[in-house]
């Protein structure tokens, strides 16, 4: 008995050690299962690779593999030119991304503001971006190379054109989709029109407009690395992949790869926390 | 109070998405006054948000025009701010800003500081202080229709229009904002118009209820005044005399509607069998002694014995069921009180003149005068001293029961009163009560007395609320009591129909004059198809048994008779008698042409073939002259003479009442 009893103070004694053994017993079997997903997968890649099956190098290569290493290690280097960590080839990708995504949402908010208060423009214009949604990101390329003649403008266009469909339907749905009850609110009231906008339509078509700023950033960012992967000569985590292939660092991909994915789930949990604190979902 | 809304013969039409058309509301005519509370009732879907939304200016009428002030509604504006039922809240404001933002719209030319203490007065006038800067999703439904008030009283509008706003709260909350909103329309004299479904919250709140009829062509139906006074409170509302009546009047129309729909759906075609035009007949009733003949004839078989086999009853508790169900086709006969068929042919219903005939004189007698017990008790055992104890006690105001305008129960009261120098209008007031109403009403002290036919009078003095101060019997023997009637145009469309229907009610009357059978009938009326009450309530001939010992204060018992002697068949000389009664009291103009609308109404002819059919030989007998208790004889030679002699009547009109040529009715 008197032996136990310091065993037992053992926990008090180490606060660090019992915050941690609190936080798993709280948040254990969250967290467990997606790990253990996470083991697996890499583990039956990694298994999958060393059996000759593939030519695809498993994820310990990203280590074993020095000029990936280095890369991995030093995400800020810049030896200029084309040469430069893969941080910086992120924030080119990520600056076109915002140039296009902006304009995106600038011209698909106002239009589709425009077209959702007009049924007659609704009508008009329907087909023609039921057809245009769907011409994938890629056939935008030659158009734009042709069109802007160089690739800088070339890639923002893609992004453009590719984000601002999910965010114009959206929008335009989100003014149809207006509860009568306000607009009979305002028409009673008589509002100006201003008071009419800003009070009634779009804190009403908010949360539509939000779920379509919310895919066309999912978009926007898929598009950057197609578009990239095409216009050659430009510093960009898609271009990167490009030339990565072209000189058969396979391993380099899978790690551009893991870049890709990172900043794709954290671009939607940006406008998702923006949404959040904008337009909170209300009964 | 001057006029501020009108709204003249609107029509809407909506459009529907297969091309056709629905006719929502057809030929609305309506005022409201300034400081009035008016509201809609109707079934779902009969159009009465239709016509808010278009005085709201929501909605443009298909044709017709309303006017608010003398200016047409072509848009809406926030003098008529509207109450929604889902109160439209902006979820994005809160309370206060909700509020401001109407104040701001409205009044944005004054100072911002007055906008802010109207916003806070209007805040308390709700008695949200607490609440002023939540959001709407933190409020409950009650609170959330406060601010939906708050922010429409806040504007000042002309008019205040409230759709359903209290359909989605819980009853105690309901209540609560009744009374608030009642409060307030009081203290700021609020003209208002609200829709509701709920009886009560309309007559709680109104001054006026506007009835509408079911869609599509959606009319309103009738308008009710509420007399109650201001400032109401519910308990008080709730024992005012007229809350049940403008309660059970309510419910009635809205029960109407609902059958008039059944109905429509049904459509049912008309069966021709064994020779009859139709043998799929709807005949009304009301549970009283009297339907007896109607019950027999059924539970007896009687109706199938004559080729009816497919009879349905329906039983109506008031004679308004029986006038809806003639004047809307929709009953084929009914058991009808003597005047009905006269009242109908002259234009009681609506001034409509609507011919219907009677073949048959179904019961006679079976009526008496009750008084309410106390009178009994404070030595009022005669006419005469209850003229006395009216001139003693001016100042009350004194008010019995009939059942109808042309039921004999009316006539026979009025002639009675009229004999003892007693003024049925000016002296006292007669409502129409239902007849199974009428001795919870002399219980509830709502009204004096009454004159209704048993059993009622009987059950008045066995739960010693009532005495019989006089029975038919003594004020006119052997009147004719119900009769069967039966629209003209429906008579032409089925002749053979209709003999069949006579003889077998002539056949159940000869059942029901049986004594041996008094028993059985006495049980079969007490079943709850058809009165519904205790059987030692009822009964039908001379009662020698020992709940009627015919002491005072009960008299005689008005015991029916349904047969013998000439008992069944129409006679012109007494429906001419209810032709001046009827005349004399103002309900219908005598018709100089009194003649001939006897010889079309009184089918004497129907009933001679349906009584030789059956072998009954009594056609020989002739009534002569009616003997009435007052010393009076009636005869039918000089009628316009006998009313001139009348001391005690109203203005009487003499006119020519022109009906239509007789035209059988489509045949369905």
């Amino acid at each position: 008995m008197v032996t136990q009893a310091p065993s037992r103070m053992q926990p008090r004694s180490h606060p660090v050690l019992a915050s941690i053994q609190q936080f798993w017993q709280k948040r254990g079997p969250d967290l467990i299962p997606p790990l253990i997903g996470i083991a697996v997968f890499l583990t039956v890649w990694q298994l999958v690779s060393w059996s000759g099956m593939t030519r695809l190098p498993g994820p310990l290569s990203l280590w074993t593999d020095t000029r990936t290493r280095e890369l991995l290690l030093y995400p800020f280097y810049d030896l200029g030119g084309l040469d430069k960590g893969l941080f910086w080839q992120t924030l080119a990708s990520l600056g076109r991304v915002a140039q296009g995504y902006t304009a995106a949402a600038v011209v698909g908010i106002a239009v589709g503001v425009l077209v959702g208060t007009s049924p007659w423009l609704n009508k008009a214009t329907y087909p023609i971006f039921q057809f245009l949604r769907m011409v994938a990101p890629l056939a935008w390329v030659p158009i734009a190379l042709v069109a802007l003649q160089q690739n800088q403008p070339a890639a923002i266009f893609v992004i453009f054109i590719t984000a601002v469909w999910p965010i114009l339907i959206n929008t335009i749905e989100g003014v149809r989709q207006i509860p009568e009850d306000y607009d009979n609110v305002a028409k009673v009231l008589q509002l100006s029109r201003k008071d009419y906008y800003f009070n009634i339509l779009f804190p009403s078509a908010l949360p539509y407009i939000f779920t379509g700023l919310r895919i066309a950033i999912g978009l926007a960012w898929l598009a950057i690395i197609a578009a990239e992967i095409v216009m050659s000569g430009i510093v960009g985590i898609g271009f990167f992949i490009w030339d990565a292939y072209q000189q058969n660092y396979i391993s380099e991909i899978i790690l551009a790869v893991f870049y890709i994915g990172f900043v794709g789930l954290l671009l939607d949990r940006l406008i998702a926390f923006l949404q959040m604190k904008i337009a909170p979902l209300r009964k | 109070m001057s006029l501020l809304v009108a709204v003249d013969q609107v029509d809407k039409v909506f459009s529907l998405a297969d091309g056709g058309e629905y006719i929502a509301l057809k030929g609305i005519d309506l005022t409201i006054k300034t400081g009035e509370f008016v509201s809609f009732i109707g079934h779902s879907g009969c159009g009465k948000s239709t016509l808010l939304n278009m005085i709201a200016g929501l909605s443009l009428p298909s044709s017709g025009v309303l006017t608010l002030e003398g200016k047409k509604i072509t848009e809406p504006g926030p003098d008529r701010m509207v109450v929604f039922q889902n109160y439209s809240l902006l979820p994005w404001r809160s309370v206060r800003e909700n509020i401001a933002l109407a104040v701001k719209s409205v009044f944005g030319d004054r100072p911002r500081g007055e906008q802010r203490a109207i916003v806070q007065e209007h805040i308390n006038l709700v008695g949200l202080q607490h609440a002023a800067d939540k959001m709407p999703d933190q409020l409950s439904g009650g609170m959330k229709q406060r601010v939906a008030i708050a922010r429409a009283l806040a504007i000042r509008p002309k008019l205040l229009l409230l759709d359903e706003p209290f359909g989605a709260l819980d009853a105690l909350t309901r209540g609560n904002l009744q009374t608030q909103l009642m409060r307030i329309c009081d203290e700021n004299n609020v003209t208002a118009v609200m829709v509701t479904h709920d009886v009560d919250e309309a007559v709680l709140l109104s001054d006026r209820i506007v009835m509408l009829t079911n869609g599509p062509g959606a009319e309103i139906g009738n308008i009710l005044d509420v007399d109650i006074p201001r400032p109401r409170q519910r308990m008080e509302v709730v024992e005012h005399p007229s809350y049940y009546s403008l309660r059970s009047e309510i419910i009635y129309f809205l029960n109407q509607q609902k059958r008039i729909k059944k109905r429509r759906a049904l459509k049912t075609a008309v069966v021709a069998r064994h020779g009859l035009e139709k043998v799929n007949l709807d005949i009304g009733f009301v549970p009283l002694t009297a339907c007896a003949p109607v019950a027999i004839a059924k539970e007896k078989g009687f109706f199938a014995k004559h080729g009816l086999d497919e009879v349905n009853l329906m039983r109506e508790t008031s004679w308004r069921g029986i006038v809806d169900g003639i004047a809307g086709g929709y009953l084929d006969a009914a058991q009808m009180p003597s005047g009905m068929p006269l009242w109908f042919s002259l234009g009681g219903h609506k001034n409509i003149p609507l011919p219907v005939v009677s073949a048959l004189t179904m019961t006679r007698n079976g009526n008496a005068i009750t008084l309410a017990r106390r009178f009994y008790d404070q030595g009022v055992h005669s006419l005469d001293a209850f003229r006395e104890m009216l001139r003693r006690t001016p100042e009350t105001q004194h008010r019995m029961g009939m059942v109808h305008p042309s039921s004999m129960h009316n006539l026979l009261l009025r002639y009675w009163l009229a004999a003892g120098g007693i003024d049925p209008d000016h002296d006292l007031a007669l409502q129409t009560i239902p007849p199974a109403q009428m001795v919870v009403d002399l219980k509830g002290n709502s009204i004096d007395g009454f004159c209704v036919g048993e059993p009622w009078n009987l059950r008045a003095a066995m739960d010693e609320v009532g005495f019989t101060i006089a029975t038919d019997r003594e004020i006119y023997d052997g009147h004719p009591g119900k009769v069967l009637g039966v629209r003209e145009d429906w008579a032409t469309a089925y002749p053979n129909t209709h003999i069949a229907l006579t003889k077998a009610l002539l056949d159940a009357c000869r059942y029901c004059a049986d004594p041996e059978n008094e028993l059985e009938i006495r049980q079969i009326l007490s079943r709850r198809t058809y009165l519904g009450t205790a059987i030692e309530y009822i009964h039908l001939g001379n009662p020698t048994t020992k709940v009627c010992t015919l002491d005072k204060p009960m008299r005689e018992y008005a015991h029916h008779l349904f047969f013998g002697n000439g008992a069944n068949r129409p006679s012109r000389t007494e429906h001419l008698w209810h032709m001046a009664q009827l005349a004399r009291w103002g309900d219908v103009p005598f018709p100089r042409n009194w003649l001939e609308i006897l010889e079309r109404i009184v089918r004497v002819d129907v009933y001679s073939t349906a009584a030789r059919e059956l072998g009954l030989l009594d056609a020989k007998f002739t009534r002569g002259s009616i003997h009435l208790f007052d010393g009076t004889d009636f005869d039918a030679e000089d009628p316009i003479g006998y009313l001139n002699s009348l001391t005690i009547k109203r203005d009487i009109t003499i006119a020519e009442v022109l009906l239509d040529a007789p035209v059988a009715a489509m045949a369905a």
